[in-house]
């Protein structure tokens, strides 16, 4: 996937459209591992509250993180969806709260000044969708914050 | 004792102060008479009068402390008077440090001090030498045998019902006191002095046969009888045999739960208020942890596999390069081990490949033509650290990021920080050259991955020109971790068995100094509730469990018990920050979640929450801000290990000091007269000069002498502590059993007392 752009999801690309409240953000579906629907989520105590806690996948322990709060937004109020990507720490799931749909991104219209996004892509012509950073969303140290 | 009335408190003391002393010699004398003619029944009659005495005289003038030890010492003699123990040196030494610590705490008592630190070690003390042996051996102190302190330290509770009844509000515990701590004091007896400085040549030389003494002693000393002589005996056991005991300790733990279970169900006795049964669970616990103990080796039984991998690959490659180990004492579950010998060997291997340079580079820099690589093993808490690290030319982020850019332009825009960890992708490799060992882009990604397998982590720092360091934190065991689950607010969590001291009925607390305690074994604990201090509730009315941390202990009030159970202890992933409080999780068989609570954090955490009760500017975390702001205290940390150093130094930065580090006592000195740190934290083992000479030097200028030293070190013999406070440390904390607030309470304690 050779493009111009320097981050993880570019216009031509695949992407899964993950909404948050009134937003939609877009990863490259080659970061996306899985979508598990209705995850059991246990609270996890001390941690930052981008953590809204932990589930069992197939075994695994992974984090269920607060896509709002990770963009410095408004914290989600529920967790129908977690949206699993693969960082370089890991598996960690975002937070969906409505069916994450799949998408082919045309030419991008303009670019997202929110730390950890790149570009803003149109979306059936009717609505905006933001691509997320996931390398610089999904740090440690950004979680730790 | 009947003084007139008019006497004061303090008069009962003095006057009480002055028998003991009398009654003190008394027990001394025919101590020693004692060891000369072997057990005379009269004698020991005699001995355990005396202190019986001492503990009734001591408890009537409310010197606690010296009751607790003088009880402990009449536990002890009770076992010799009922021929359940024998006589022999680790039962006179025993005794001895008990009437030491008792010389030591009444004028202290007197004086209105508290120094509950000497009673709790000389408790101890008197409680492991219960496990002494059954007839008289020429029993060197400990290490205990761990069949035996299973079996008897569940005794004095029922062998002096008088004394147990002394406990009234404390309801419970028998424990002798935290097992956990001590035991791994004594598990993990002396480190090997001064390895890591030899010259090249000798480290060579000796390679072989250094690799393999120093295990076999560690192995003996675990698990042989408590006398020299059968240290250095070893049993070689097929590992199926353990794995079949550990199986079958873990049947007799459930097959003893649903006897409780029975108990409550059909006799409607609860099993928690029987002393038997409180005794049997806690004796299956220790066998069950010295049983996983058992499985454990030192992580240096890899290093001859190492040593030769660079010395072959050095010869190849046409380099010259030492080999250097540190941390003999570290032991790791062997499954564990077995599966970091590839990820380790990969490493070294890269070390010599990738990061030393050839002589004529070296020496183009002006670096020793000879390279070294070092492995360190360090246990620190439940986990073991090992860094593989090179005196090399460094990892070149530049040419990572670019590699990596040429398949994913994202790493192009990645700092120097995130860019290093590129190398753990699969298929990176930066080398220019293919060599039969690395550069062929598989070998990281997997070291990463079989790190993954055993809840491991690595961290790589890396300095152009001076060297890399790959740090591995792996847990010292994937076995299971015995559990009580306890429900608090609406959510259920595990507590490690091992931390848990005691398990208290629901009841009203009572205040000391001002905050909510507890009576515990006769001594006030502080009580807090699990959800408040996890921030998920209020107040609970239930039980408390009592759980206990290397320095203290402190309980918890949960809404109710669940059960017990073995869980198989998850990390929780690299994102999620380090969570004090939170050991990790474990996935139960329903498929939910457990989480583990980890005592030391958790206690932490409630002493800090406590403080912020009472005063509102020490609010949580704001304490050592507070200092800061003014200006915050220097601590000089000295330590030739670097991973020591750096573990250190992140330690008390994070806690808001101000750090600065040397690598041995010369330099310390030096540190030291440019600027006079507040606190002094030293390694014992180190070059040219160690810490007892540092501590002896510090002492010795009068300049100096309030200057706070604490000694932190590998060795947990008596000796060697002793041999610490005498040259005049302040405290001496063994590295193997401490953990982050250990260290950190102790170094508030001293500075707290300075200034």
């Amino acid at each position: 996937m050779a493009t111009l752009s320097t981050h993880g999801v570019a216009a031509g690309d695949l992407a899964l459209l993950i909404p948050v409240g009134r937003d939609t953000y877009a990863v490259s579906l080659q970061e996306v591992r899985e979508v598990v629907v209705d995850p059991h989520v246990t609270h996890l105590p001390t941690a930052p509250p981008v953590v809204r806690g932990i589930f069992n996948l197939r075994g695994d322990i992974v984090p269920l993180l607060d896509t709002g709060l990770l963009l410095g937004l408004r914290p989600v109020m529920e967790e129908p969806y977690a949206v699993l990507v693969e960082t370089a720490h890991g598996v960690a799931g975002l937070v969906a709260t409505d069916m994450p749909m799949t998408v082919r991104l045309t030419e991008s219209v303009g670019h997202s000044d929110m730390e950890g996004t790149s570009e803003t892509y149109l979306i059936d012509d009717e609505r905006l969708a933001v691509a997320l950073d996931v390398a610089v969303l999904l740090s440690p140290a950004r979680i730790s914050q | 004792m009947t003084p007139p009335e008019s006497l004061t408190e303090g008069d009962f003391q003095r006057l009480f102060a002055s028998e003991a002393e009398g009654r003190l010699d008394a027990l001394v004398d025919e101590l020693l008479e004692l060891e000369k003619g072997g057990s005379d029944p009269e004698l020991v009659a005699s001995l355990f009068r005396e202190a019986h005495t001492i503990k009734g005289g001591a408890a009537v003038v409310g010197m606690a402390h010296v009751a607790h030890v003088a009880h402990a010492l009449e536990d002890l003699l009770e076992e010799v008077r009922r021929d359940r123990r024998g006589v022999d040196a680790a039962l006179i030494d025993a005794v001895l440090s008990g009437v030491d610590a008792i010389r030591t705490l009444i004028p202290l008592a007197v004086a209105g001090e508290d120094h509950e630190q000497v009673a709790f070690e000389a408790e101890q003390r008197l409680r492991l030498a219960l496990a002494g042996p059954a007839a008289g051996g020429d029993g060197a102190p400990p290490p205990v045998a761990p069949a035996a302190v299973a079996s008897t330290s569940a005794e004095p509770s029922t062998a002096s019902p008088d004394v147990a009844g002394k406990a009234e509000g404390a309801a419970e515990t028998a424990a002798p006191a935290p097992s956990s701590p001590s035991s791994f004091a004594q598990a993990y007896p002396e480190s090997e002095p001064g390895r890591g400085g030899t010259a090249a040549s000798d480290a060579l030389a000796h390679a072989a046969s250094d690799d393999v003494a120093p295990h076999s002693e560690t192995h003996a000393e675990l698990h042989a009888e408590p006398s020299r002589a059968a240290a250095t005996e070893m049993l070689q056991v097929p590992v199926h045999r353990i794995d079949d005991l550990v199986r079958l300790i873990g049947e007799a733990s459930a097959a003893t739960l649903r006897l409780g279970s029975a108990l409550l169900e059909r006799l409607e006795r609860d099993p928690s208020t029987l002393t038997e049964y409180r005794d049997l669970v806690r004796s299956l616990n220790q066998l069950q942890e010295q049983a996983l103990r058992a499985r454990m080796i030192p992580v240096m039984s890899l290093a001859p596999r190492l040593r030769r991998a660079v010395r072959d690959l050095a010869h190849e490659s046409g380099k010259q390069v030492r080999f250097e180990t540190r941390g003999e004492d570290a032991e790791i579950d062997r499954g564990v081990l077995e599966r970091l010998a590839d990820p380790l060997l990969h490493l070294v291997r890269n070390a010599v490949d990738h990061g030393i340079e050839t002589p004529d580079e070296r020496r183009l820099h002006g670096k020793p033509i000879e390279g070294t690589v070092r492995l360190h093993a360090m246990q620190l808490g439940s986990e073991v650290i090992i860094a593989v690290s090179d005196d090399g030319r460094g990892i070149d982020v530049a040419r990572v990021r670019d590699t990596a850019g040429r398949t994913d332009s994202a790493a192009l825009e990645m700092d120097d920080e995130a860019a290093l960890y590129l190398i753990f992708r699969s298929g990176l490799s930066t080398a220019t050259r293919i060599t039969g060992v690395s550069g062929r882009g598989v070998g990281l990604d997997v070291v990463r991955a079989s790190l993954n397998a055993v809840r491991g982590r690595v961290e790589v720092r890396s300095d152009p020109g001076l060297g890399t360091e790959f740090r591995i934190a792996v847990p010292i065991t994937m076995a299971t971790l015995r559990c009580l689950v306890i429900n608090s607010a609406g959510q259920a969590y595990a507590i490690p068995l091992h931390s848990v001291r005691a398990v208290l009925p629901p009841q009203p607390s009572a205040s000391v100094g001002g905050r909510p305690a507890t009576m515990v074994d006769g001594r006030p604990v502080p009580i807090s509730s699990l959800a408040t201090v996890l921030g998920t509730g209020n107040g609970a009315e239930g039980p408390a469990v009592v759980v206990a941390g290397l320095t203290r202990s402190h309980a918890f009030r949960v809404d109710d018990l669940v059960d017990q159970r073995d869980v198989v202890v998850k990390g929780l992933g690299e994102l999620i920050p380090r969570l004090p409080a939170v050991a990790g999780a474990g996935v139960q068989p329903d498929g939910g979640i457990l989480l583990v609570l980890e005592a030391a954090g958790l206690i932490e955490r409630a002493r800090r929450m406590d403080s912020g009760d009472r005063s509102l500017e020490a609010a949580e975390g704001t304490v050592p801000e507070a200092v800061t702001a003014r200006r915050a205290p220097s601590i000089l940390v000295v330590d030739d290990a670097l991973t020591v150093r750096e573990l250190q130094r992140s330690i008390f930065e994070n806690a808001g000091y101000r750090v600065k580090v040397a690598t041995n006592g010369e330099e310390a000195l030096t540190e030291i007269s440019d600027e006079r740190p507040d606190l002094v934290l030293t390694d014992v083992q180190m070059p040219r000069m160690d810490g007892f000479q540092l501590t002896e030097a510090i002492r010795g200028q009068p300049a100096l002498a309030s200057l706070p030293v604490i000694i932190l070190t590998s060795r947990g013999s008596d000796e060697d502590r002793r041999r610490g406070l005498e040259c005049g440390a302040d405290g001496y904390i063994v590295k193997s059993g401490f953990d982050q607030s250990a260290l950190l309470s102790a170094v508030e304690r001293l500075l707290g007392a300075d200034g």
